[in-house]
């Protein structure tokens, strides 16, 4: 914040002091804050301890284990189903993110700075599909891609995703944003559009790439209903899938929580490198 | 230059794949369901016109009703509880300076996981032998039978989808709380207002549209309940937790009863273009 940078002295002075004051009224909101904060993480705590727990029925309340021990991790990562499903949702996310970003892009740069016939129609519409729940539309694009046989295969599972209505939005919104002086200048110097948009506009838009993104990454690995339907073997299932088939077998719950411990790594990862971020994102954009 | 901006083909060329895979995966599906939802059509592809007997169905089918009074109430726990614990900890990290980042970081982290992932979880902290009822045995209590039971079932529902889901409402929260001038809570402190008036008479009125936004998702989200009541009781029991994008599953995927199934997703579409609706009558309204 610059603001902050730019303010005298005093004033520095005088917000600290006004911490130093606050601190003392206000420690009780501090310590309940702490509380829920502990509250919110601990079921993923448990998780870690049970997985990392020799087998067997934990003791409850969970205690931090005599021993730590991988053996559940590795018996989860040699069966290889998980394997699979783990390989299938790293397709699933990653060729998504690919192609969402791309088409997006390319579209959000047409809505935002060119004109062409239909072009208000056409963005409305787009705006309208946003109210259409995927839900609602599930059992017809079910019966579509099995009638051109894309139940289970990738395209089948991966194509129907990208139709991506908040992704088109928000790109128009930031491109909108970009001066277009910028796009004349190139046009002056012979820039053909391709050029335009690879040099000019993927360039400038890369914050609002990236943040997007990892959304669209998080919505597809998260992602349940669309592969439940579509992904009906090993071959195409993705890890949320898989991990509600292990639940119906018996198993100890010591494997299925480190198959979910498992599952939610690329998340965490995620979430530690680019967390400052994605908080910044979601209270500009509103992004869900 | 002007008149290449307004080249027409490169624009329409640059639209062009998100327009197809609109019109084939969201537009076509969107209409396909409303003209579904008055056939008879099959797992065998076999469909005849039959009007609006899957209407009269429904209105005559108890497990509709049934289905409508779950989701229904689902909503009623989840949206105001949701509510509560994001303005509560939006509140507290609007005010705690200390150790903010972590704190707002811990209370997020549930939210980049997946309803899967929180419904095996919670799956195991419910259930018979779990982490609460360990918990409870400890302070000899209980056991509470939290999966078996109807009365518990939806609000213990409620519960994970609040634990998973708040944080992002919360950022949206703090957002709104940040944009409040520090001025007017000032005035108001000098002119002697205490903490709960400065709260009710300033700080809630300039949330009003941020909090109506956050309910307005939040409702829609609830309607489409579905990864945790798969993953935690499989509709049951005794259909308590059989929500609305169950029973699409439910007749869709299980009896294969496509036409009837898109019915119910108009019902979803109806519920939540009503939403959207009022939304858009009170974001009028505030404008002007």
């Amino acid at each position: 914040m610059t603001i902050t940078a730019s303010r005298p002295v005093t004033e520095v002075r005088a917000a600290r002091a006004a911490r130093r004051r606050w601190w003392r009224g206000k420690w009780p909101l501090a310590a309940l804050l702490a509380v829920l904060s502990v509250l919110t993480v601990s079921p993923f705590v448990a998780m870690f301890i049970v997985a990392l727990s020799p087998a067997g029925r934990p003791t409850v309340p969970v205690r931090w284990p005599d021993s730590l021990t991988l053996d559940n991790i590795a018996r989860v990562l040699e069966s290889s189903g998980f394997v699979t499903w783990t390989v299938n949702s790293l397709i699933y996310a990653v060729i998504s993110v690919v192609i969402i970003l791309l088409t997006s892009s390319m579209a959000g740069y047409a809505f935002a700075k060119k004109r062409f016939p239909g072009r208000e129609a056409m963005f409305w519409t787009f705006l309208a599909t946003m109210m259409v729940p995927f839900q609602a539309t599930l059992i017809p694009t079910f019966v579509l891609v099995n009638s051109l046989d894309g139940v289970d295969t990738f395209w089948g599972l991966i194509v129907p995703t990208l139709a991506n209505s908040q992704a088109v939005f928000l790109m128009r919104q930031f491109i909108l944003g970009l001066p277009d002086e910028l796009f004349d200048a190139a046009k002056v110097d012979g820039a053909s559009e391709w050029r335009v948009y690879w040099t000019i506009v993927v360039p400038l838009t890369r914050p609002i790439l990236a943040t997007l993104g990892v959304f669209v990454f998080l919505w597809h690995w998260n992602d349940f209903l669309w592969p439940l339907v579509v992904g009906q073997s090993d071959a195409t299932r993705t890890l949320t899938v898989g991990l509600t088939t292990l639940r119906t077998e018996e198993l100890q719950l010591s494997v299925l929580m480190s198959s979910a411990a498992v599952s939610v790594v690329p998340c965490l990862v995620v979430f530690f490198l680019l967390q400052r971020y994605l908080v910044n994102s979601i209270a500009m954009t509103g992004l869900k | 230059m002007r008149q290449r901006l307004r080249d027409p083909v490169t624009g329409l060329l640059f639209v062009l794949p998100v327009l197809v895979l609109f019109l084939i995966f969201r537009i076509f599906p969107s209409l396909g369901a409303a003209g579904m939802s008055l056939t008879n059509w099959n797992i065998g592809g076999d469909w005849e016109f039959i009007g609006a007997d899957n209407y009269a169905r429904l209105l005559d089918d108890v497990n509709f009703w049934l289905s409508l009074r779950v989701t229904l109430v689902y909503v009623a726990i989840y949206v105001p509880l949701t509510l509560l614990v994001a303005l509560g900890t939006a509140l507290l990290l609007n005010q705690v300076v200390f150790m903010r980042g972590l704190f707002r970081g811990m209370l997020f982290l549930p939210y980049v996981t997946s309803f899967v992932l929180a419904g095996i979880i919670w799956r195991w902290i419910y259930e018979f032998d779990g982490l609460i009822n360990g918990l409870l045995a400890k302070a000899d209590l209980g056991p509470v039978a939290f999966l078996e039971q109807s009365a518990v079932i939806l609000p213990a529902l409620a519960v994970v989808s609040v634990w998973k889901g708040f944080g992002y409402s919360m950022l949206i929260l703090l957002a709104g709380l940040k944009s409040i001038p520090s001025s007017y809570l000032e005035a108001a402190t000098v002119d002697g207002a205490s903490a709960w008036q400065r709260f009710r008479r300033i700080t809630l009125p300039l949330l009003k549209p941020t909090i109506f936004f956050v309910v307005v998702i939040e409702t829609i989200s609830a309607f489409q309940t579905f990864d945790t009541v798969y993953v935690m009781t499989g509709g049951g029991p005794a259909r308590a937790t059989y929500t609305l994008i169950f029973g699409i599953y439910d007749h869709g995927f299980r009896s294969f009863d496509f036409g009837y199934a898109a019915t119910w997703g108009m019902v979803l579409f109806a519920i939540v273009l009503i939403v959207s609706l009022v939304q858009r009558r009170f974001l009028d309204r505030g404008n002007t």
